[in-house]
């Protein structure tokens, strides 16, 4: 990094804690950007800040070896010179048994993809006891030897190099796995180390002397010392980055800046220019359940109707959210920009009517009782009624919301939604959520409940296509999904909007996520 | 003396089961399933059965119950998913914030106490301060002022207090940082900084009660015989009112302020919502919107157990000030 | 804040004997004047108490007339105008966007006009503050009376029940509860009514805030039981509700009154107390409470935006507990002044 200097501490705001430290057990966004501070995986992103991504080798030299070229089987050959914190090597058994330790059902909250794929089903954990097998292996994973790991699918994934980059894929020694009491005290294989840990309140991250930057492409150690500090509500966050006090200098404030304000910081130069503004790949959309709201039409007319720019008013502005009309987020490898409803910022009314054919269409939204949500839903009730259709906005109890709008028979016409890939492929978004045959009772990423024999052979034919070549052919299908089911009417991206302090350095919003990276942070000396 | 207190005790111990059995049948009868939250992309039925098995949310509700409380008193095993053997007292393991929920109160609990403890002392000394000097001024512009400034104080919000205070003191003026806890044992100045918006924001509120109560008490000891016959008989100003009328104007704001403290104590949800600090209180609002059970049933427990502890204390302390109440 | 609806010490600070009080004093007056006639002549004499009342006056006639108000004003509390603010969503033009148009500006975001749904707030909000006060007035009446009446068991029951609800945190409970009550009425497809809304608040209120009244009217009625009147109607073979109604009411109704008009600035607070932490009236409905917590955020960026909600409420509570101080010292000469 270009002018970044060592030494100092360097502190993250956060309202929350981090719900997992455990890399097995890590998947919410501050989870997985704290993780590579402490721990490596098999392949991670190479970043340049400005969403150009690069898949490479972490503990192993490269992203993955696809043996047979068919996606079923896959070998890593594992770096030299890799150590834990304790200064023991890190060899293919330690990643194969932070591998098979996700198979505890204790461990819960972490991603299954590896675990599914192993095993070949959804039940992993019954297909193979991690308990009653604990000096073993699950089904499909070797290690011919300490520089190789080795995975044997039934069927092709091709995803795995990206699959692998997520902190599941982190080693650990089987002496120091201690069930759920890692979350506690990870076993370090990153930069830096957890040397105190009090939950809710601070983690604080020291250097390891055990980890040498020459195998690692993406990690640096500058700062002496990271803090996660939490309690501190955005708002308080904003205002602690605005004063720029003491030790808050080289700070960042890891929650976005709250709506509220937003104009203060875009009207201040000053401020501005110690922001980092940009949209993520969460994609937001109003999901039409096309069980219930099975007229073609009704769902154009939707897609016609939607006022974007007054929406992203609702939501605090630009700063917050930026308008999208496509399935895929813009962050998608080969993304390419449509808008198959073309109805200008504001909606037209009048072609949904239009559509409609003069008929008041009753719909029942349904949002999350939470003060923003229910914001969202006034807004979307006032917009949609302006184009023929009847909105019952329907609150619901935020911490079952989302369990009702996965269950197959949801008594809802359309609900807010979005969506986060773990990887930055069309694979990950289009088929998790439009393909009909894995439509289950509970528990549906596919919230549309769209099931288009047409579509799902296209699925299939995509994915066994080469990685590389998949990316085209991706952003075509979210056009055509759109044209021919319209299951959805694409909303907006949230946007990421962080502050920090004067003497904070190298900070950028990643592209797979869309939230604050320390990879390259410095405090300034 | 010592009759009363038994019974005193053995009433608070009912009061106590009746409030845990309400609150159980009422939080573990939620729509949320705590189990749920746990898997937050890809989660299927039979797994989340499987983990509600392990956890005994299957279990009879009054087993559960039975369970619960067990724990409380001889601690007892709550399986791997959970952190193994809970010793007593065992309020259970969150899913949610993946530790034992009495490592949680011990983090949460100094933080609320550390809180609103200040902040009573402020509120009883400035308010019966305040009113003591309007008694004693009655009808000049000081007491007018004073009873005005409690009617304000009892007419504001606190989170509106609480949010002009920081914006003046922390955002605008820089003098204060920002609010928040740091141990007394640590750093007793900056655990002083942190909160001490927090003290007197509660104090401007509370103290209104307290300002009207000993102003009315105050004037009413004034005129009673027993304050005429001690001025009679010469014993200083001074004496008077420190000695007699103030001892018997304090007697029934004991009993306020008990209470007071005790509910104080039991919520400070909206004064930490405020400042942003996470006490007894925020913990409490987190568990209830993310389901988090074991958390909410130890803190309905805790914040009723200080409620009905100040009750008794009130009571004996009613007795030590006031020789004619006796207890039995 | 405390935890209990009522403060119970607003209440404890009631008349101390009403019954040594009010009525000896009507006694002597020959022209047979009322307690209540002389308590009004007191009142009026008052010039806080009169300011006080009118300013509760004034804000009854609004919350009464806010339709009417609306059509007059010619902008409802639902419509946006959205057209009127910037990219960031906040209002164009000076202090919030006030104009001739929108008289206290525009809510940032959604564009509605503050005015007008801060009429409609204080709609709701009183209507819930009265009907709150009103149940938890009669429970705590009923309840006090027969505890003090009865004693013995039942007043030994009563106690224990109050100190059992005094001991449930409620605020953990309209948490827990206002969030799923819909659930257990309405189906999937309903949103339910601002009414049912409304009643789910009164009904946590009614639940938590009667003990204060029931404590009060207890010690009343216990003050009361040994007197020669109460002897003498027990004596010629009365019963409970003679007792209740005929003999000890009107004795007590002086600190009931009192009690009553304090409870209500305190369930205005409480209310908007609830909305802080969002389980109190939510959007789109237009509620005091909910617009002073939306406009907090706002402090530094849109003023205006919490000043109006901010000193309406204020002016609102001051004046009902102005107004509560001067009635209590109408009813009870003796006391403070």
């Amino acid at each position: 990094m270009p002018g970044a200097t060592k030494g100092g501490t360097f502190t993250i705001l956060r309202e929350t804690q981090i719900s997992h430290l455990d890399p097995q057990r890590v998947y919410s966004f501050a989870g997985l950007m704290a993780a590579p501070l402490y721990a490596r995986y098999l392949t991670t992103w190479k970043d340049d800040g400005k969403g150009k991504l690069t898949l490479v080798g972490d503990l192993a030299e490269t992203p993955g070896t696809n043996v047979n070229n068919d996606c079923k089987v896959w070998e890593f050959k594992i770096k030299d010179g890799l150590k834990f914190e304790d200064g023991r090597p890190i060899t293919s058994k330690e990643i194969a048994y932070g591998i098979a330790r996700s198979f505890n059902p204790d461990l819960t909250g972490g991603p299954t993809y590896i675990q599914e794929w192993l095993a070949d089903t959804a039940q992993y954990d019954t297909a193979w006891n991690f308990k009653a097998n604990k000096g073993s292996l699950p089904p499909g994973l070797t290690t011919p030897d300490d520089k190789t790991l080795r995975f044997e699918f039934k069927k092709a994934h091709c995803d795995l190099p990206f699959a692998a980059s997520l902190p599941a894929t982190a080693p650990l020694p089987p002496d120091k796995d201690t069930g759920v009491n890692v979350d506690n005290q990870p076993f370090a294989s990153g930069p830096y180390k957890i040397t105190k840990l009090t939950p809710g309140v601070e983690v604080v991250l020291e250097r390891n002397d055990q980890w040498d930057p020459k195998t690692d492409p993406v990690r640096h150690q500058y700062p002496d010392k990271f803090v996660w500090s939490f309690g501190t509500t955005p708002d308080a966050q904003a205002n602690r980055m605005i004063a720029d006090n003491g030790p808050d200098q080289s700070a960042v404030a890891f929650n976005t800046v709250p709506a509220s304000l937003i104009s203060r910081v875009l009207g201040d130069a000053a401020l501005k220019s110690r922001s980092l503004l940009s949209p993520t790949p969460s994609a937001n959309r109003l999901t039409i359940n096309t069980q219930r709201v099975t007229d073609l039409k009704v769902r154009q007319a939707l897609n016609y109707a939607i006022d974007r720019d007054g929406l992203i008013k609702a939501l605090g502005g630009e700063a917050v959210a930026s308008p999208l009309t496509t399935l895929l987020p813009p962050a998608t490898l080969g993304y390419e920009k449509s808008d198959v409803y073309p109805a200008g910022p504001n909606g037209n009314p009048d072609k949904a009517k239009e559509l409609l054919g003069g008929k008041e269409v009753p719909l029942v939204l349904a949002v999350r009782d939470d003060d923003l949500n229910q914001r969202l839903g006034t807004q979307l009730k006032n917009n949609l009624e302006k184009a023929g259709f009847k909105i019952t906005v329907k609150t619901t109890p935020a911490d079952s919301y989302l369990d009702d709008v996965k269950s197959k028979n949801n008594a809802w016409d359309i609900y807010l939604d979005s969506w986060a890939a773990d990887w930055p492929s069309g694979a990950a978004v289009l088929p998790v959520l439009f393909d009909g045959r894995g439509i289950k009772a509970a528990g549906n990423s596919n919230t549309s409940y769209m099931n288009n024999d047409a579509i799902n052979a296209e699925f299939d034919r995509v994915l066994a296509m080469d990685p590389a070549a998949q990316a085209p052919e991706w952003a075509k299908l979210d056009k055509k999904i759109m044209e021919e089911v319209a299951p959805a009417v694409p909303l907006y991206v949230d946007v990421s909007f962080n502050l920090y302090g004067s003497k904070a350095g190298g900070l950028f919003i990643e592209s797979i996520f869309g939230n604050v990276s320390f990879v390259n942070a410095y405090a300034k000396q | 003396m010592v009759r009363f207190l038994i019974k005193r005790i053995l009433t608070a111990v009912l009061t106590l089961t009746a409030v845990s059995i309400v609150a159980f049948l009422m939080f573990f009868a939620l729509p949320a399933d705590p189990v749920t939250g746990m898997c937050p992309k890809n989660c299927n039925t039979e797994r989340l059965e499987r983990v509600r098995d392990e956890l005994g949310l299957n279990d009879p509700k009054p087993e559960q119950y039975v369970n619960y409380m067990k724990g409380i008193f001889v601690g007892r095993d709550l399986g791997s998913a959970q952190g193994g053997q809970c010793d007593a007292p065992c309020l259970g393991y969150s899913y949610v914030n993946s530790e034992a929920v009495s490592d949680t109160f011990a983090r949460v609990l100094p933080v609320t106490l550390s809180i609103v403890i200040p902040a009573a002392v402020i509120w009883l000394v400035l308010g019966v301060g305040l009113g003591m000097v309007s008694a004693l001024r009655k009808g000049t512009v000081l007491d007018r002022l004073s009873v005005g400034f409690s009617l304000t104080g009892a007419s504001l919000q606190l989170y509106f207090v609480g949010a002009v205070l920081q914006l003046v003191f922390v955002y605008t003026l820089h003098i204060l940082p920002t609010p928040g806890y740091t141990s007394i044992f640590d750093d007793p100045l900056k655990w002083a900084s942190g909160l001490v918006l927090a003290w007197w924001s509660l104090a401007f509120l509370f103290s209104a009660i307290y300002t009207r109560l000993s102003r009315a008490q105050m004037l009413e000891t004034l005129s009673e015989d027993f304050v005429r016959t001690a001025r009679a008989k010469g014993l200083a100003k001074g004496k008077v009112y420190g000695r007699h009328a103030l001892r018997a104007a304090i007697t029934p704001m004991v009993t306020i302020a008990g209470l007071d403290l005790g509910s104080a104590l039991g919520g400070t949800v909206i004064t930490e919502t405020t400042f942003g600090i996470r006490g007894l209180g925020r913990t409490a609002v987190d568990a209830v919107r993310l389901g988090d059970l074991p958390t909410i049933m130890a803190t309905v427990l805790i914040s009723a157990f200080f409620i009905v502890l100040a009750n008794i204390v009130v009571d004996l302390l009613y007795a030590a000030i006031d020789p004619r109440v006796r207890l039995g | 804040m405390s935890l209990s609806p009522i403060d119970e010490a607003a209440l404890t600070e009631g008349p101390q004997a009403p019954g040594d009080a009010v009525p000896e004093a009507a006694a002597k007056e020959f022209v047979g004047r009322s307690p209540g006639q002389l308590a009004w002549a007191r009142l009026r004499r008052d010039r806080t108490a009169m300011i006080s009342g009118v300013t509760v006056v004034l804000f009854l006639v609004i919350a009464l007339a806010a339709p009417l108000i609306e059509r007059l004003y010619g902008v409802g509390p639902y419509q946006q105008f959205q057209g009127q603010l910037d990219g960031a969503g906040m209002p164009l033009g000076y202090a919030g966007g006030i104009s001739g148009e929108h008289w206290f500006g525009l809510e940032p975001q959604l564009g509605r006009d503050i005015f007008i749904r801060l009429v409609y707030g204080i709609r709701t909000s009183l209507l819930i503050a009265f009907v709150a006060a009103v149940i938890t007035a009669g429970t705590g009446v009923v309840l006090g009376v027969v505890a003090g009446y009865l004693g013995g068991w039942v007043d030994a029951v009563i106690g224990w029940i109050i100190d059992f609800t005094l001991a449930l945190p409620y605020l953990i409970f309209a948490l827990a509860v206002v969030p799923t009550a819909a659930l257990r009425f309405y189906g999937p497809r309903d949103n339910p009514p601002d009414w049912f809304k409304m009643t789910v608040i009164i009904g946590i209120f009614a639940a938590f805030g009667w003990t204060a009244t029931a404590r009060l009217v207890r010690g009343q009625v216990i003050s009361l039981r040994e007197r020669e009147f109460v002897e003498a109607a027990r004596a010629s073979g009365a019963g409970l509700l003679h007792m209740a109604f005929r003999q000890l009411l009107p004795n007590i109704w002086a600190p009931i009154l009192v009690s009553f008009s304090l409870a209500l600035p305190a369930y205005i607070t409480s209310e908007a107390a609830l909305s802080f932490l969002g389980v109190g009236m939510v959007d789109p409905t237009p509620d005091f409470g909910a617009m002073i917590f939306k406009s907090i955020d706002f402090m530094q960026t849109d003023p205006a935006y919490l000043f109006f909600p901010g000193v309406a409420i204020f002016v609102l509570v001051f004046a009902f507990n102005l107004f509560g101080d001067a009635l209590r010292d109408a009813l009870d000469p003796k006391s403070s002044r």
